[in-house]
């Protein structure tokens, strides 16, 4: 899987870092049970700071997506059951989002029609 | 016999000298980062044929010189010696302000013809690269420092054996011609000096494998596989000067020990065939590193390139990143490896061996 960052982009690198990979399990590309590079190597192929990988592997762990073993790396951790609390984290996460496309003047479908189509882009349907 | 040699080693650095710019990563040029759609641009090759133009013709008419003047005036080993090193260091002097000129004439026009404009800058990783990386693991080359450790082992058992002069230093004929007063430290001084080099090239290499495999937003696939045959031959080519260097030194201290060990052809001829050996593989890994990208085709249609470092290039030749933890990055002119000088252990792996065999070789 190709990782792609832009140091100069407003988004943090660690933000840039986690979405992708984020991005990369919901699209297949990398499955639960895969190893992700060690700190080190990821950094050191991106040129960027370790602290930078770090933190977003600890992002990553904290929300449940991987797994830090340590001495054998990060692991891309199995699907765990969608509960109420799961629910509510990412409740929070979605309304400042809708809140500014609503303020930016989307409609109810244009809303509607922007999530299923990036579902479709994703699954590939 | 010392004419040839230099002419030898002088064509061959004249050669690599001259077609660097050919061998370099397509996307740097004299140091620069230039976007990929930029890199066929006429004043950028005219730059190029210009630079090679200059090196080999210079080059041409020292070395013609050279070889003249050591014809017609039999000048004696010492000075051809003197003046064949003299060139040596002058044609790489040459050429070097030569890519400075050229080095600030591309800066020049990349900043006028606004070459990074509406670009999008990126970096870029594979999580599959690091499982083709093809490098020597770091064990091998604990091989011959078995070996080292061998022959300091059997010289310490023969120890009586030993001439009361110790040899220090031997002529290209393979003939020892420097020598020291015999004690227990200067009998195995060689092979201790040897191990500190072997200790060295196994930091380099396990310093290689932990450096990063920086990829090419814009040619992925040209640039894995330059950084991949870069990884995997200079691996191969560390092992195998490691090992040389082994057979050669171990050579010299068992005929210290046993004079008549080996016949005196063997003698000449021992120093020539490693020096030819190391001439060939530097010629073999550059023109193998060289060509490793310049098959493979990127199609990039985006508005994007790869993130303008420059500013972590002093000279365009000097890399110094605080924040990037590799510890060597691929040269930016040349074929090759330099060390990243924003992190210290660099210098540990590379000063740290060489203090050593200076302390031991003034001992």
């Amino acid at each position: 899987m190709i990782i792609r960052i832009e140091p100069d982009s407003d988004i943090p690198i660690y933000e840039q870092l986690s979405n992708q990979i984020v991005e990369g399990i919901a699209r297949g590309w990398i499955q639960s049970g895969d190893s992700l590079p060690s700190v080190r190597a990821f950094a050191s192929d991106l040129g960027v700071n370790m602290h930078t990988v770090n933190k977003s592997y600890h992002q990553l762990e904290k929300k449940g997506i991987i797994t830090i073993v340590p001495k054998s790396g990060a692991i891309i951790s199995s699907p765990k059951e969608f509960n109420d609390s799961s629910l509510a984290l990412l409740k929070e996460q979605y309304k400042p989002l809708i809140a500014e496309s609503l303020v930016a003047g989307m409609s109810y479908e244009q809303i509607q029609d922007l999530v299923s189509s990036i579902i479709k882009d994703f699954k590939k349907i | 016999m010392t004419l040839a040699i230099f002419l030898f080693i002088s064509i061959i650095l004249v050669g690599i000298q001259t077609a660097i710019p050919f061998l370099v990563k397509r996307t740097i040029v004299f140091g620069i980062t230039v976007p990929e759609k930029h890199i066929k641009d006429e004043n950028l090759l005219s730059y190029k044929r210009l630079y090679t133009l200059l090196v080999s013709l210079l080059s041409i008419v020292v070395l013609a010189g050279y070889v003249f003047w050591a014809l017609v005036s039999n000048p004696g080993e010492e000075k051809t010696v003197l003046i064949g090193t003299f060139i040596q260091f002058g044609i790489i002097l040459f050429s070097l302000s030569l890519y400075f000129f050229f080095h600030g004439k591309t800066l020049q026009l990349k900043k006028t013809e606004n070459w990074m404009d509406n670009l999008k800058q990126v970096k870029v990783s594979d999580f599959s690269v690091r499982s083709q990386d093809e490098m020597l693991p770091w064990y091998l080359f604990l091989l011959p420092m078995i070996m080292t450790i061998g022959v300091i082992g059997y010289t310490i058992f023969q120890y009586d054996l030993l001439p009361e002069q110790i040899p220090t230093h031997w002529g290209i004929n393979g003939q020892a011609d420097a020598f020291t007063e015999k004690t227990p430290l200067s009998a195995i001084l060689m092979p201790l000096t040897l191990l500190a080099m072997q200790i060295m090239y196994l930091g380099i290499n396990i310093g290689k494998n932990k450096s990063g495999i920086k990829l090419s937003a814009t040619g992925t696939n040209a640039s894995r596989s330059r950084q991949l045959t870069l990884r995997k031959y200079s691996s191969w080519m560390m092992f195998g000067v490691s090992l040389l260097l082994t057979i050669l030194f171990s050579f010299f201290q068992l005929t210290a020990i046993h004079p008549d060990l080996f016949a005196g052809s063997a003698m000449m001829a021992t120093p020539i065939i490693f020096l030819v050996l190391i001439l060939a593989g530097t010629i073999v890994f550059a023109i193998k590193v060289g060509r490793s990208d310049k098959n493979s085709v990127d199609e990039v249609d985006e508005a994007i390139t790869d993130y303008d470092d420059d500013i972590h290039w002093k000279g365009g030749l000097f890399y110094f990143n605080r924040n990037d933890p590799s510890i060597f990055v691929e040269k930016r002119f040349g074929v090759g490896w330099t060390l990243n000088f924003g992190n210290p252990i660099g210098y540990l792996i590379v000063l740290v061996p060489l203090v050593v065999v200076l302390v031991l070789s003034f001992l």
